[in-house]
């Protein structure tokens, strides 16, 4: 009776819930109609937003950075102090870290040999992920290793290496996949000091906030060192290619929506039937509430509210199915179920709700408008 | 004074060429209290009577009256008005809503104004009819009797002026329709209103007070 009571409160909606309840099967047909339209839209967004962060995480940290070379026609063997200076001036709100690099062999106790690249450094927080030990800011005394040839070579945290006739101790583990860039085999980092012999830094990476700041970084660096003809240092962004791929994917979740938009199109035509339907059969019935006075808008009311009841209830059960089913897709795609809760594919469940509460709606509007203007006496006698 | 009162009304229907007359030229009158039975047979232009009383038509010609008031030239919506707060019908087929309970049932003129709770009007109507133990049954739960005596408690909860009747006792076996017909002339001098009923049933005009007899759409 409490249901009942409150209903009554929302003649229309007492009504429509009554009327929806006459024929379950039919309405639960309609209702189905919705949820596939629905799980379609919603599913196939989420498709698309999935592709997308799976293209961007195979791209790693890498599309706010910037890599400084030298370029073909620098004067010196490699890029001088001053430059470096010059690059923190033009490129202000930016990381900048000079490296030299070098390659050597090392040889372990147990026999074992790796040829590994030797990149010295001040800072190598933000380059590098550390899956064992800690982060140093600085190296000072300390190296880090590639976690595979540490395996190879029998290393572990706090052992000694020798380079260049200094001893540096194992302070980390270089994560094995960081990016694309760290080719995973075989790097040694070491204090800048260590490569002192060398004169010149052999790159300079810079890290913006951003995929934009690292290309307004780089343009600015190109403009200040380069002439039109001379490349005394040479630039590279992946920011470019993260937009080839976010523009390609934009392409994709666009075509995979319209495909999804078809479908809730199908669902509202199979709902402005059974309404047209529902609201024919009911003609005598109409004629009769007509009759004993009451109005069109409320019978008009009464109708849309039918509708709208298939589009909500349709829309829930569709939200909740594609909810299943774009955790299914995350997991497939990007290895992380959770992802699926983020604002930017779980806005699809938003939306293909939306989309099924307005598709029902605006196929009620002329079912509802035919039953509601027809005359009393007209409906009557059909009856 | 006449609750409702027909001057010269006439209706004309246009079926392809040919040009029907419905009504010519219909005076017609009803008071308070009183039980003005219309008979005729098939065709004759009974239900288009009651449809001009119901305002549910229009006339094309001639003038209707409402409680004094003109109201020949309504549009739909205040039609609508009218016969949601002085008129209540009660049809052959009692049209009682399958999907609402006979207290709902009987509720539905008013069910839209929520600002009123017409439910203890409801109540009370349904007691006086003698279904008072039957609130939360639905329709095909109850016999023909019992439909029809919903659907005059139906017709009275907006307390209108005028109970129009389209053959209340057609469906009814004779007992059954002597009691639902009781029950009308107990509730027109209850509520002091106007009984309108269209019928060809013998047994109808033994209740009224006054039978006005319609022939292809003249009153005799």
């Amino acid at each position: 009776m409490g249901l009942t009571s409150l209903l009554r409160r929302f003649p229309s909606v007492l009504m429509a819930w009554r009327n929806l309840g006459r024929n379950r099967t039919r309405t639960a047909l309609a209702v189905l109609g919705i949820v596939i339209g629905v799980i379609a839209i919603a599913s196939l967004g989420m498709a698309g937003v999935a592709l997308e962060q799976q293209a961007t995480s195979s791209l790693g940290g890498l599309t706010d950075q910037a890599t400084v070379s030298p370029g073909e026609d620098i004067d010196t063997d490699g890029i001088t102090d001053t430059q470096v200076e010059t690059i923190r001036d033009v490129a202000p709100a930016t990381t900048v870290i000079p490296q030299k690099t070098n390659r050597t062999g090392l040889s372990a106790r147990n026999g074992e040999e790796a040829n590994v690249q030797v990149v010295g450094l001040e800072n190598p927080a933000p380059l590098y992920d550390i899956s064992v030990g800690d982060e140093p800011a600085r190296l000072e005394s300390g190296a880090l290793i590639s976690e595979s040839t540490a395996r190879t070579l029998g290393l572990e945290i706090g052992d000694p290496i020798e380079y260049d006739g200094q001893l540096y101790r194992v302070r980390g583990l270089i994560a094995s996949d960081s990016g694309f860039g760290s080719d995973g085999g075989g790097e040694l980092v070491l204090p800048l000091s260590a490569l002192n012999s060398q004169e010149y830094y052999d790159s300079v990476t810079i890290i913006a906030e951003d995929g934009d700041a690292a290309t307004e970084a780089a343009n600015a660096i190109e403009a200040h060192f380069n002439g039109e003809d001379d490349e005394t240092l040479s630039v590279t962004t992946y920011a470019s290619v993260q937009e080839d791929i976010t523009s390609f994917t934009d392409t994709l979740e666009l075509a995979l929506l319209g495909i999804g938009s078809i479908s809730l199109f199908v669902a509202s035509v199979a709902i402005l039937n059974v309404m047209l339907m529902s609201t024919i059969e009911r003609r005598g019935e109409i004629g009769v509430l007509r009759a004993v006075g009451v109005r069109r808008g409320e019978v008009l009311r009464m109708i849309l509210t039918e509708a709208a009841f298939l589009g909500i209830v349709g829309g829930i059960i569709g939200a909740a199915g594609s909810l299943a089913v774009g955790g299914v897709i995350f997991y497939v795609l990007a290895n992380d179920l959770a992802l699926v809760l983020a604002w930017s594919s779980s806005r699809y469940l938003l939306y293909g709700f939306i989309f099924a509460l307005v598709a029902s709606v605006l196929s009620g509007i002329y079912p509802a408008w035919k039953a509601a203007n027809e005359s009393p006496v007209d409906a009557l006698r059909g009856s | 004074m006449s609750v409702i009162r027909l001057n010269g009304v006439s209706k004309r229907y246009q079926t392809g060429a040919e040009t029907i007359d419905a009504l010519k030229h219909v005076d017609f009158h009803a008071d308070r209290g009183e039980m003005v039975v219309v008979t005729g047979p098939s065709g004759s232009g009974k239900s288009t009577m009651l449809n001009m009383i119901g305002l549910l038509d229009t006339p094309t010609e001639g003038e209707i009256h409402l409680d004094g008031r003109d109201v020949t030239d309504f549009g739909e919506d205040d039609r609508t008005e009218e016969r949601r707060s002085q008129l209540g019908f009660v049809f052959q087929n009692f049209h009682l809503l399958p999907m609402l309970t006979a207290e709902e049932n009987v509720e539905l003129p008013s069910m839209w104004d929520t600002d009123v709770d017409r439910r203890e009007r409801a109540v009370d109507l349904l007691e006086r009819v003698g279904l008072g133990d039957r609130l939360t049954h639905t329709p095909d739960e109850l016999s023909g009797g019992q439909q029809q005596r919903f659907a005059i408690a139906r017709s009275l909860i907006n307390e209108p002026d005028i109970l129009l009747a389209d053959e209340p006792t057609g469906n009814l076996d004779q007992d059954t329709g002597e009691t639902v017909l009781d029950e009308i002339t107990r509730l027109k001098e209850e509520e002091n209103i106007a009984v309108v009923s269209i019928t060809h049933d013998e047994q109808l005009v033994e209740y009224a007070d006054r039978v006005v007899r319609i022939v292809d759409g003249v009153v005799q």
